[in-house]
């Protein structure tokens, strides 16, 4: 019996868009690339959104708009991703790399879950291939005993192996990806002459990197000759950010079965808090303090949802400025106790500000300065 | 065709939609030329340069090249300030009006600009709008209105397009080499009228697009009229005119418009005369003509477009051509540069621009695909500002290189012939591109002044011809004492264009030069900068000028209340006058002198809390003053009296900064109105004050020193007060204080530091050798020194162990 989709936190990729991909796979009439699931426009179409709506079988899909910010990085991904070489998302953390591997896999191979998680103890093994010691043992070296890994697996099946956090393994770990990037050639000496996995069509590596991260494991030249690098940046309007933290709180709430939605106006303020805290600069030209920890989107994102979870359990139903403050302050205090004297002086001359020209939330937003402390 | 835009009126008439500098345009243009065969081609263009069509066409012009038109509001038509006006309209070698009038050139037939004289323009338009609006260079090209509306921004968002130019390139460019005439121009029209519609009327009646329309549509019936009267057959007149224009255009010459028109177009008076005009062809580098169409009122990348025009023969991959050769001389640049870039990723490149134009539904790679490619491929790691070398490459290629020429028959302006003739009379070699040196005894050679007077006017005028490599530098007021000037100077096209440029302000060099300097003074300035455009008008030798500028200086004096902008004023006055004697320009600097001193000695009062960073400029102003009141032979009793009575009340105030106060002790003492002991008493007060007070020594210290070190050296007093001061104040204390103190012995020569030290030590019975010399130490007393040292270490661990042992076991 299957897992209930329900059941699980967070539902892969291409369970939770399971109808859009089958909407766009059937009606995509474009050319393919050997092994991919669809047209790289009906990949483009899938993360960017359909202008107007798909007809499938009697009825109208609207393709969701997934990704917001830089529609070019998005084709130059799927460029990439069907020529030779791998893709490579590097940026601040927080800004959806993560995201946007997983939907570029599960829109280009139907799966996003081929994923190798780098840590600092990832080894070799863990990439390409393992053994089952007792099968090992019983039947000796041979394909029975041998225990396939992301990279393994995505050169047998043709798929995408997604590569998260690549600059936190070892420097000589990550090198290992280089003979097969450039070969296409996986050898299992063990296997002797039947050793040799040709990667079919279809495979290639999507890494993620946090540019915060650099100093960890600086990836080697060689390899990075072998992708394709595309820097992911903050999204750089106030309204798509707003429109951002509105898509992912609500499917955040649906999810786990909350019925409220978040508020506009809150997820706005939230917004342009964030934004200006990143860029430096008010919408009205006050130069503000950038407080040296990440204020990325994603975080902007949780605090709108706690906000909302404490709502509903603890509240009467609705986001309260008050409580949203008190989140602001975790969520900043993370890293050092600067940036929180920085998020004072922020309400102390933008919010007061705003709050005395605009009123209304904002007003209520700089009285919920007293939690700041 | 002929059913796009037809006035069956007199001739027949077909207005053609442009975007200007578009090579699909250009090409389209010619196609329409061969094809319909005009008998006339009117193109859109003020029409006063309309004398410059032979030299734009001849065949040793190549462009780029710009026209350049200049106004002078004599009569103060266009605003109070009778101001100059200037601006350029470029022409790149595959701008479309260009190929209309090289077309016309060839085929025999005629050609004429036919917009408002560009003065007229300008009458046309309101303050800060259209070719009035306030930028350092004006275009004539108003590309801006077919991309400056509501309409493109949501159309590029449903066609998934970044911004108005890749939409254009997409929709316009790619396709533009092998579309038919029809269906090209059809879909370029409907553009144009879409981006009219969603433009507010008022616009167009700022930015005097509505009188330009109803001047262009007037000479069409012109031409049309005057066309059935010469010839029994009927002309065909082809207009080309910016695409915003067209339908306007065809309105007012459609059904009985075209009568009223007409009649309008006879009563049409010009609003600034024409001998207050004048339009020249200047050459112009692909650079300029990128930069100037930055700001979406042209097409960018016009090195990239260069190219696709270049192989616009083979008509369905010049695009694809250009973007590969692009793509191999960035990696080429790249690779000399940072030799980190391999052929495959030249291949990827090319399969990252290929494959984007597919996805994107492109027919070819374009320009945003040959961006996107470098950025993908050439890009190394994370895109900042260590990594982006290819990009900077690419964009410098996309811009081009290169710069125009005119024909030897191009009309120069007067300013050219003035700057040629002075260089002959002066000896200089005026179109020698190699650089050449020549010294200059200003003060002894009469001709060695004139020629340096006409350096410093090119420099003036921003024109790079001339550099001073050594010389007096009055402006900083550096090197005075030095009487020759070594220049070096060099001729090239940008000189020209910078004449050019300049022309609108005068016939001459020295013309322009006063005229320019005529509009600084009217600019807000501070009497700082006026003195130092006074000692700039001095080196010109604009004699004529020199007493608006004084006036001006003498008014912004009295005016200023910037403190340190009068002492600037007044460093650069007391050097013009010191200067005088050599180069005898006979202005009373001395009245504006005493202006200036005036002026400061009333606000000298107001510096007595001074901030720490303004503490070096305020001393220096006290000091100045003191020389200059104290000045002999001149008539400053009064000055002087007012100067020291303000010294004497500073003094007084309790919240005079310390090291103002010293350095007003100092001036006292020096001139003999104090006494050593006063002085004395005034630094006593601080060393015995408040812990606060007494740190506030080392800066008084610093002040005193700074006009009478020699106090130092008369008697013990002082030096027993540092002596005492530096005894009172801890280590740490001591280093906040160190930068003070040190700025304070600065201005002691090393041999009186030296003295100091001396008796510094006399003060703590010690000798001048006891504290600069040390004795030398013998390698066998080091030996043993270390071998002390060991065994006492080891005896005090032993003990150490045994102290913890002994309590183990207790």
């Amino acid at each position: 019996m299957g897992i209930d989709m329900q059941e699980r936190i967070k539902p892969p990729v291409e369970e939770r868009y399971q109808e859009e991909l089958e909407v766009l796979r059937n009606t995509d009439h474009g050319c393919r690339p050997e092994n991919w699931q669809m047209s790289p426009k009906a990949v483009r179409t899938f993360i960017l959104g359909s202008q107007r709506p798909i007809e499938y079988q009697g009825r109208e899909y609207q393709i969701e708009k997934k990704y917001f910010g830089n529609d070019a990085l998005i084709e130059r991904c799927i460029v990439t991703l069907a020529g030779n070489r791998g893709l490579m998302l590097v940026g601040e953390p927080g800004t959806a790399k993560t995201m946007l591997s997983e939907l570029l896999s599960a829109a280009i191979s139907g799966v996003s879950t081929n994923t190798i998680q780098g840590t600092a103890g990832t080894t070799e093994d863990m990439i390409k291939y393992s053994w089952n010691y007792a099968l090992l043992l019983a039947k000796g070296p041979g394909r029975e005993a041998l225990v396939p890994a992301p990279l393994y697996v995505g050169m047998e099946k043709g798929i995408l192996t997604r590569f998260e956090e690549i600059t936190r393994t070892p420097a000589e770990i990550q090198d290992s990806l280089i003979s097969v990037l450039s070969d296409k050639v996986l050898n299992v000496p063990e296997l002797g002459d039947e050793g040799f996995l040709f990667a079919r069509p279809g495979f290639n590596i999507i890494g993620t990197a946090n540019t915060r991260d650099k100093g960890v494991n600086e990836m080697s030249s060689a390899l990075k000759r072998r992708f394709n690098f595309e820097t992911v940046t903050p999204v750089r309007e106030v309204s798509m950010e707003k429109q951002i933290i509105l898509n992912e709180v609500n499917r955040l709430a649906r999810e786990s079965k909350i019925p409220m939605e978040a508020d506009e106006d809150v997820a706005g303020l939230l917004a342009s808090t964030y934004h200006e805290l990143r860029e430096g600069i008010s919408a009205y030209g006050h130069r503000i303090d950038k407080p040296a920890g990440v204020m990325s989107t994603a975080e902007a994102v949780s605090v709108c949802y706690q906000t909302i979870l404490t709502g509903y359990y603890y509240g009467d139903g609705r986001m309260d400025v008050d409580c949203l403050v008190q989140n602001l302050v975790g969520a900043v205090s993370k890293e050092n106790k600067e940036d929180l004297e920085k998020v004072k002086g922020y309400f102390h001359t933008v919010v007061k500000d705003r709050s005395s020209k605009e009123g209304g939330l904002w007003k209520q937003y700089y009285e919920a300065r007293k939690w700041l402390k | 065709m002929e059913t796009i835009l037809r006035s069956e009126e007199m001739a027949e008439i077909m207005l053609l939609p442009i975007r200007h500098h578009s090579p699909a345009c250009s090409y389209q243009i010619e196609k329409v030329i061969e094809n319909w065969k005009p008998s006339a081609i009117l193109v859109e263009g003020p029409d006063n340069a309309n004398t410059l069509r032979g030299v734009m066409v001849h065949e040793e012009t190549k462009a780029p090249f710009a026209i350049y038109y200049s106004c002078y509001d004599r009569e103060g038509k266009l605003s109070e300030e009778k101001g100059h006006y200037k601006c350029y309209y470029p022409f790149l070698e595959y701008s479309p009006e260009l190929t209309a009038l090289r077309e016309a050139e060839k085929r025999g037939i005629e050609a004429a600009f036919i917009d408002l004289p560009y003065g007229d323009i300008l009458a046309a338009s309101e303050k800060g709008k259209g070719l009035l609006r306030e930028a350092e260079k004006n275009n004539y090209n108003d590309d801006y209105l077919l991309s400056r509306n509501a309409y493109i921004k949501k159309l590029c968002q449903k066609t998934g397009l970044r911004n108005f130019d890749e939409f254009w390139e997409k929709y316009f460019e790619l396709n533009g080499f092998y579309e038919d005439s029809d269906t090209w121009f059809f879909h370029l029209l409907t553009y144009c009228r879409l981006a009219r519609e969603n433009t507010p009327p008022e616009a167009l009646l700022e930015e005097g697009c509505l009188e330009r329309e109803a001047h262009m549509a007037g000479r069409i019936v012109q031409w049309a009229e005057k066309g059935t009267e010469d010839k029994k057959e009927r002309s065909r007149l082809l207009v080309i005119t910016g695409g915003f224009h067209t339908p306007g255009i065809f309105e007012r010459l459609s059904g009985e418009e075209w009568g009223k028109t007409k009649l309008l177009f006879e009563k049409q008076e010009g609003v600034i005369s024409a001998r207050d005009q004048s339009v020249y062809l200047m050459p112009y580098s692909m650079e300029a003509a990128d930069a100037l169409n930055g700001y979406a009122s042209g097409m960018p990348y016009a090195g990239f477009y260069q190219r696709v025009w270049e192989g616009s023969r083979d008509v369905e991959e010049a695009f694809q051509k250009a973007t590969l050769d692009m793509l191999v001389a960035v990696g080429k640049e790249t690779r000399k540069k940072d030799g980190n870039l391999s052929t495959y990723d030249e291949i990827c490149a090319w399969q990252m621009a290929r494959g984007l134009s597919e996805l994107r539904g492109k027919p070819q790679p374009g320009a945003f695909e040959l961006l996107d490619a470098v950025l993908a491929s050439y890009v190394k790691g994370e895109y900042n500002a260590a990594s982006d070398l290819p990009l900077r490459v690419l964009q410098k290629l996309m811009a081009g290189r290169g710069m125009g020429r005119l024909c030897s028959m191009a009309d120069i302006p007067p300013i050219i012939h003035d700057f040629e003739m002075q260089c002959k009379s002066l000896g200089l070699k005026a179109h020698s591109t190699v650089e050449a040196e020549t010294t200059l005894s200003i003060f002894s050679s009469k001709k060695h002044r004139k020629t340096s007077m006409f350096f410093h006017r090119m420099v003036f005028l921003g024109t790079a011809f001339a550099k001073r490599v050594k010389g007096p530098n009055l402006q900083q007021r550096r090197d005075k004492n030095l009487v020759r000037e070594i220049w070096r100077y060099k001729w090239n096209v940008q000189v020209s264009s910078a004449l050019i440029d300049v022309s609108v302000h005068g016939a001459t060099v020295e013309e322009a030069a006063a005229s320019r300097v005529l509009e600084q003074l009217n600019e807000d300035m501070g009497a700082g900068d006026a003195a130092v455009l006074l000692t700039q008008v001095f080196e010109m030798g604009l004699t004529d000028q020199l007493d608006t500028v004084y006036d001006r200086a003498n008014e912004l004096i009295v005016r200023e209340e910037d403190f340190y902008s009068i002492v600037d004023a007044l460093k650069s006055l007391m050097m013009i006058e010191e200067l005088d004697g050599l180069y005898r320009s006979g202005l009373k600097v001395w009245e504006l002198v005493l202006t200036g001193i005036r002026k400061l000695i009333a606000l000298l009062p107001s510096m007595i809390a001074v901030k720490e960073e303004n503490l070096p400029d305020c001393m220096d102003a006290v000091k100045l003053l003191y020389q200059i009141t104290g000045r002999e032979g001149r008539d400053v009793d009064k000055e002087q009296e007012m100067y020291y009575e303000a010294l004497d009340r500073m003094r007084k105030d309790r919240n005079i900064h310390a090291g103002l106060c010293g350095c007003i002790h100092g001036i006292l003492y020096g001139s003999g109105r104090e006494t050593a002991k006063e002085a004395e008493r005034a630094c006593l007060g601080y060393l015995t004050g408040t812990r606060e007070q007494l740190l506030q020594t080392a800066f008084f210290f610093r002040g005193l020193f700074y006009t009478a070190k020699d106090l130092l050296f008369i008697g013990s007093g002082f030096l027993e007060m540092l002596d005492r001061f530096l005894g009172q104040v801890d280590e740490g204390e001591f280093m906040e204080l160190l930068p003070q103190l040190r700025l304070a012995f600065a201005y002691f020569t090393p041999a009186e530091t030296d003295k100091i030290a001396a008796r510094a030590a006399g003060l703590h019975g010690k000798k001048r050798e006891d504290i600069t010399e040390r004795r030398e130490i013998l390698p066998d007393w080091y030996a043993y020194g270390k071998e002390l040292d060991m065994f006492a270490r080891k005896h005090m661990e032993n003990t150490e162990r045994l102290e913890d042992g002994g309590r183990g076991y207790g």
